[in-house]
């Protein structure tokens, strides 16, 4: 999967350590289905080169998602997707994986005391353009 | 944990009775890219030059490269590679010649490596240094100091003149470098914002201490933001957690906290009877709130 490579992107100075977003895309991707069983993830040294970060920060991200089960390592072909996920999760599942944005939207919703409607108007009309454009 | 290459144990210095390092630890690991953080006046470069044998400290050990600093033999001298702050002059130099004469203080100068060196850093060998800009000047004392292939590279705000693309370059530069075994880096800066992508450890110098030392994840785990919104006026005090800061005006606050684990906020948000938004920082608010 050379491709996958493309998908990739950080923010170096979000809050969120450089590792766990990594983690984090990788979950995502392997929920959509982007990612699937027998799907190769590029090379430690070439992610790290595209995103212009240290190699060590692959390194953790990869062995964290290999520790829990995500991700395998094999000798000779690098991080690949196990058998285990065969099927793209269930759109639940998937939702699931969506809620710690949402509950970031919330409070800033929040904090801005902006109503509910029109949070979920202005969400659904993001959502909407987001579709034209990307044509699905 | 490998042998320290650099070690100082109670660094004591002061000029005309001003304490600058008081009482200051530090351990720098072999292969480590450290990244030396401190304010303006801090004592980044009173701490480097100690290190390095520059400037002798009123008390305390060091111990760099399993030598005194003072009493160091050649052979082992030529292992550091060191970026002052401010370049020698050789103004009337040709690049070319510069790094050539340089080169002849060294036994181990590589002038393939310093060639490829000077392109990357788009240094021009017939160009006249004195007729460099100050960031060319600051890449060609990099370039200076990484011709013998160091160990131990030092490098003293060595990004301070460079523009955002010169200081990715020489960034990945240190990355590479520091992939081959053994070799380390200790570079000083004020610029938070390039440190994330090299995952350096970060020294925090404070007050002539060092106030921090780890790694940049650890450290954007453990320190970060709460906000708290109680339905009854809140305490004084945070209870039982480390607060660095804690701004409150009424119902509402501000914390930033060092180390709470997710039961602490739980127990925290059932004792306040609040509702608590937890926000991690980068590493440039961090640094800024370590520095209240």
């Amino acid at each position: 999967m050379t491709e996958a490579i493309a998908l990739f992107h950080i923010s170096p100075s979000a809050g969120a350590p450089i590792y766990r977003q990594l983690m984090d895309q990788i979950e995502r991707m392997l929920a959509a289905g982007e990612l699937r069983a027998g799907d190769e993830l590029p090379s430690v040294r070439q992610l790290a080169a595209r995103l212009e970060i240290n190699p060590m920060t692959v390194s953790k991200a990869y062995s964290l998602l290999e520790g829990g089960g995500r991700l395998q390592r094999l000798r000779g072909r690098g991080m690949v997707v196990p058998g285990r996920f065969e099927e793209p999760r269930s759109e639940a599942a998937r939702l699931r994986l969506l809620e710690p944005a949402l509950d970031e939207l919330v409070a800033q919703a929040r904090e801005l005391k902006l109503p509910a409607a029109a949070v979920v108007e202005l969400l659904s009309k993001r959502l909407e353009k987001k579709r034209e454009r990307t044509g699905t | 944990m490998k042998e320290p290459v650099l070690e100082a144990r109670g660094l004591h210095k002061s000029f005309k009775r001003k304490g600058v390092l008081r009482g200051l630890d530090l351990e720098v690991p072999e292969g480590a890219v450290m990244g030396l953080l401190g304010k303006n006046g801090a004592g980044k470069t009173t701490l480097i030059e100690c290190l390095l044998g520059l400037v002798k400290p009123n008390e305390g050990e060091i111990t760099l490269l399993g030598a005194s600093p003072w009493d160091m033999d050649t052979a082992t001298r030529q292992r550091i590679g060191y970026v002052p702050q401010t370049s020698s002059s050789f103004g009337w130099m040709r690049v070319g010649e510069l790094v050539r004469y340089i080169g002849a203080f060294y036994a181990s100068w590589n002038m393939d490596n310093v060639q490829r060196l000077l392109a990357w850093y788009e240094l021009e060998e017939d160009a006249k240094v004195g007729t460099l800009s100050e960031g060319q000047r600051q890449r060609l004392a990099i370039v200076q100091a990484m011709g013998h292939d160091p160990d131990l590279l030092v490098l003293d705000e060595p990004v301070a003149s460079l523009d955002p693309a010169a200081r990715r370059n020489f960034l990945k530069e240190l990355i590479e470098f520091n992939t081959r075994p053994g070799k380390t880096v200790l570079f000083s800066t004020h610029i938070t914002s390039d440190l994330e992508r090299s995952a350096a450890q970060v020294a925090i110098l404070k007050e002539g201490r060092i106030a921090f030392n780890g790694g940049i994840d650890e450290l954007k785990e453990r320190i970060c933001r709460l906000h708290i919104h109680a339905g009854r006026p809140l305490p004084t005090t945070l209870p039982a957690v480390r607060t660095l800061r804690y701004e409150k005006d009424g119902n509402t606050a501000l914390a930033v906290t060092d180390g709470i684990t997710e039961d602490d906020l739980a127990q925290l948000e059932q004792q306040l009877a609040a509702r608590i938004n937890l926000e991690y920082l980068s590493l440039e608010d961090i640094f800024v709130e370590l520095n209240r």
